[in-house]
């Protein structure tokens, strides 16, 4: 068995391809797996998009008489911190691609703060609705605001765990340029969950 | 071992992923408990499923006792279940075993033994790779299944005992007020996590099917298991997390007290009990075809091995079994016919359902046509497969009664709905399955089993499986609910209970039936008769390598040139003197291998 082992590639690769191309295909792979993954994962937030739309399509009224209204100035920021995240998360991966690697951890420590602040802003967002008088257990428009906005934020948090598990090496100053492939698929994951904030914040707090 | 360097050293497909070899690994808990290997992934995968198997299968018995003697201790295992009750099968306890048997059997047994198990053994080595692509997500997936199960196991010993709003889960039997107790949602929490596992499973399977196939190995020159297994991976990783959202949304109902699915007389604004049921069936439908489409793979790979003919019309198979997927998508409004949806809508679900029949008849008339004038070979696989054309059949024609609203407004909810779908997703799937274990069994073990006691055991499940689900038909024509604890304290239904007494008898042969399969089973796996590299004497990949498998699948990887049914090809006869030929040899005076791949 261990005469098989390590006996180098046993396709033997085209010539007319670019050095390490075996690489590449890795990266092709993991990027389609990734897409898969984020296809799925649209589809569990159609679900709960669909089930707003129903009960929606079902009240009479909408927001249901005696019920506060939500705010819109504040949510409106965090879309707009938000989406600045992802802009300064596509512009350190940008100088990552383009071997510029020093200015990334800068970048992505705007991309961290950008989605803390997000975070922050909900929880005050939630605090003041809440004291506004409407809870999740008060009537079904509580249970669509609160339901769907605080399953997005756990992916948030998620997102903002994957970024931190890039920035400690980034921190320590190691030059993440081979990990390219990696920062990107977790780039991926934090643009998806922006784009879901954005159909949350039109359908939730402005329609 | 047949392996053809020339042609494979100057092959030019640019998009074939190089695989390295990696190392065996030598600990016992590297080699088998914690293990990357797709092999024994798909071995772990199997044993889950055949234990949860068993105890739904148990439940079934329970059921069943309870539906021909209620009132009387449930014989042996009575005593310690139901221990309360003094044996007898309480109503409580009867609502959570007939939901807590469609549960297991459906999530746990035939997923992890058709998906989980077969997919990951069939897959890879069907295609000519070394493993998946993601093995580490691969363990995952299997892991997630087994903390899922532990969950669900879990939820026997809660206070109140485990779910009983049935396998379906409805609202408003299912939120708080209905099913009150830990165990329901546990059964939430369990089904999401195992839905996690089969999303983890479907991203694997999706990507190595595109990305690990063999050189030469086209999408139409994969054998029609994978075929299958892949459409199945895609449904799953499309309407999973459906149902992913409907148990979020029911565990923040459950849990944090939000309102989604609590009618709306309580309510400020409604919930809605049937947004339910839309999430649910939107989910469900194309899961029927999840749980068939394996085993629809498989028999159409089984039935050409055995014909020793080529699958008569190979791509419109294929084409029909994609096109079930695109229909399962658009049906699933047929379940909720009587949740007074507007007729039009109605009519627009029932005129899609009913053409679901035709690519189901495609593939069906493909069987037959591949059987005809064929050399047929009959060992258990075959057997088992022959079977499963005949309950699917079955289980397909009395579905049209189901999908058409007229006559379904009668039979909604009784017995003739369980017929239906126990032939459909039950029956077929599980002679399905037992056809996959015969037939790759000496590949997973390299091992034979007895032949002798597989012929027994499937006349011992073929003939009470068909009576018990076909006297379930007449039993539901004639007007009985499904879900009735003591259907004998109605009058109405009376005249039926020698039927349910009937039904009950043949259920427990099934049963008992299987005592010969698992015998096999395990005798096989430590004392069968050794097998060879080919027993079955075909020509899909896996069969040109050693049985079993060493680690990493092929030590060179295949190049694919042969379709993977080339029965008695009257070239390959005249320079081999075989009737079949390996889809990595070139058919005799074909045209050079390279040529032909590029």
């Amino acid at each position: 068995m261990n005469a098989l082992v390590d006996t180098g590639p046993a396709v033997v690769m085209p010539s007319h391809l670019p050095a390490a191309p075996h690489a590449r295909k890795r990266e092709r792979s993991a990027y389609l797996g990734m897409a898969i993954f984020l296809g799925t994962w649209t589809m569990m937030f159609a679900g709960l998009f669909f089930s707003y739309a129903v009960v929606r399509n079902d009240a009479p009224t909408w927001p249901p008489i005696g019920e506060p209204r939500l705010p819109i100035g504040l949510p409106a920021l965090n879309t707009l911190l938000l989406l600045g995240s992802s802009a300064t998360l596509a512009k350190g991966l940008k100088r990552l691609r383009t071997g510029r690697a020093t200015a990334f951890p800068g970048w992505l420590a705007a991309t961290i703060v950008l989605g803390v602040l997000f975070l922050a802003l909900q929880i005050h967002v939630w605090l003041s609705v809440s004291e506004g008088g409407l809870h999740a257990s008060t009537g079904i428009y509580g249970s669509v605001f609160y339901g769907l906005t605080c399953f997005h934020a756990l992916h948030v948090i998620a997102g903002l765990v994957i970024l931190g598990a890039i920035a400690v090496p980034a921190f320590a100053g190691r030059n993440l340029t081979a990990r390219y492939n990696l920062v990107r698929l977790s780039a991926m994951f934090w643009h998806f969950v922006d784009v879901v904030w954005v159909v949350m914040f039109v359908t939730v707090y402005v329609l | 071992m047949s392996t053809h360097d020339e042609a494979h050293d100057s092959h030019g497909g640019g998009e074939h992923e190089e695989q390295h070899i990696h190392p065996e690994p030598t600990s016992f808990i590297r080699k088998y408990v914690f293990s990357t290997d797709h092999k024994v992934i798909a071995k772990q995968f199997i044993w889950l499923g055949l234990c949860w198997l068993a105890i739904g299968g148990t439940m079934a018995m329970m059921i069943r006792w309870q539906l021909a003697n209620p009132g009387k201790p449930f014989p042996i295992l009575g005593g310690l279940v139901f221990g309360a009750s003094g044996g007898v099968v309480s109503p409580a306890s009867y609502t959570s075993l007939f939901t807590m048997h469609g549960t297991i059997m459906i999530f746990f047994a035939i997923t992890p033994i058709m998906i989980g198990g077969f997919g990951n053994f069939c897959i890879p080595l069907m295609i000519g790779a070394r493993d998946m692509i993601f093995p580490l997500l691969n363990a995952l997936s299997f892991w997630f299944m087994v903390l899922s199960s532990c969950v669900l196991v879990g939820s026997f010993f809660v206070p109140m005992g485990a779910a009983a709003a049935g396998w379906t889960n409805y609202p408003p039997l299912s939120v708080n007020i209905g099913t009150p107790g830990l165990g329901q949602t546990m059964w939430v929490l369990g089904i999401f996590l195992a839905g996690t596992s089969t999303i983890m499973g479907a991203i694997n399977y999706i990507t190595t099917v595109i990305r690990l196939r063999a050189p030469g190995m086209g999408y139409f020159k994969m054998p029609l298991t994978v075929w299958g297994l892949w459409l199945t991976a895609i449904l799953n990783a499309l309407f999973v997390p459906v149902l992913g959202s409907a148990l979020i949304l029911q565990f923040m109902d459950r849990v944090l007290g939000t309102h989604f699915f609590v009618a709306g007389a309580f309510v400020k604004g409604g919930g809605d009990p049937l947004l339910y049921q839309h999430l649910f069936w939107i989910f469900g439908h194309p899961e029927v075809y999840i749980l068939i489409l394996p085993a629809w793979g498989v028999i159409s790979d089984l039935i050409p091995f055995f014909a020793r003919k080529p699958a008569y019309g190979y791509k419109l198979s294929v084409f029909a079994m994609s096109m079930v997927c695109v229909l399962s998508a658009l049906v699933y409004g047929h379940h909720m016919f009587t949740t007074s949806m507007s007729p039009l809508l109605g009519q627009g679900f029932m005129v899609l359902t009913m053409i679901i029949s035709v690519p189901a008849e495609i593939l069906f008339l493909n069987w037959l046509h591949t059987m005809w004038h064929g050399a047929i070979r009959t060992p258990p696989p075959m057997m088992f497969a022959l079977g499963v054309v005949f309950v699917f059949g079955l289980g397909g024609l009395t579905g049209l009664y189901l999908a058409t609203i007229s006559t379904d407004l009668y039979l909604h909810d009784t017995y003739f709905v369980v017929g239906h779908f126990h032939l459909t997703m039950a029956a077929a799937v599980f002679l399905g399955s037992f056809a996959s274990i015969y037939f790759w069994f000496p590949k997973m073990f390299g091992r034979q089993m007895n032949m002798g006691l597989a012929k027994l055991h499937f006349w011992l499940s073929f003939i009470p499986i068909n009576v018990v689900f076909c006297i379930m038909l007449a039993v539901g024509l004639g007007g009985m609910q499904r879900r009735l604890y003591d259907p004998s304290v109605y009058t109405t239904f009376q005249s039926l209970q020698s039927l349910n007494v009937w039904i009950s008898r043949f259920a427990y042969l099934l049963f008992f039936g299987q005592v010969f399969f698992v015998y096999n089973f395990v005798y096989s796996i430590f004392r069968g008769e050794k097998a060879s590299e080919n027993p079955w004497e075909v020509g899909t990949l896996e069969w040109t390598i050693p049985s079993p498998p060493p680690h990493h699948n092929y030590d060179k990887i295949p190049l694919v040139v042969t379709g993977p049914h080339e029965f008695n090809n009257p070239a390959v006869l005249k320079a081999t003197g075989r009737d079949w030929i390996a889809q990595d040899v070139p058919i005799p005076g074909d045209l050079p291998a390279e040529s032909q791949s590029a």
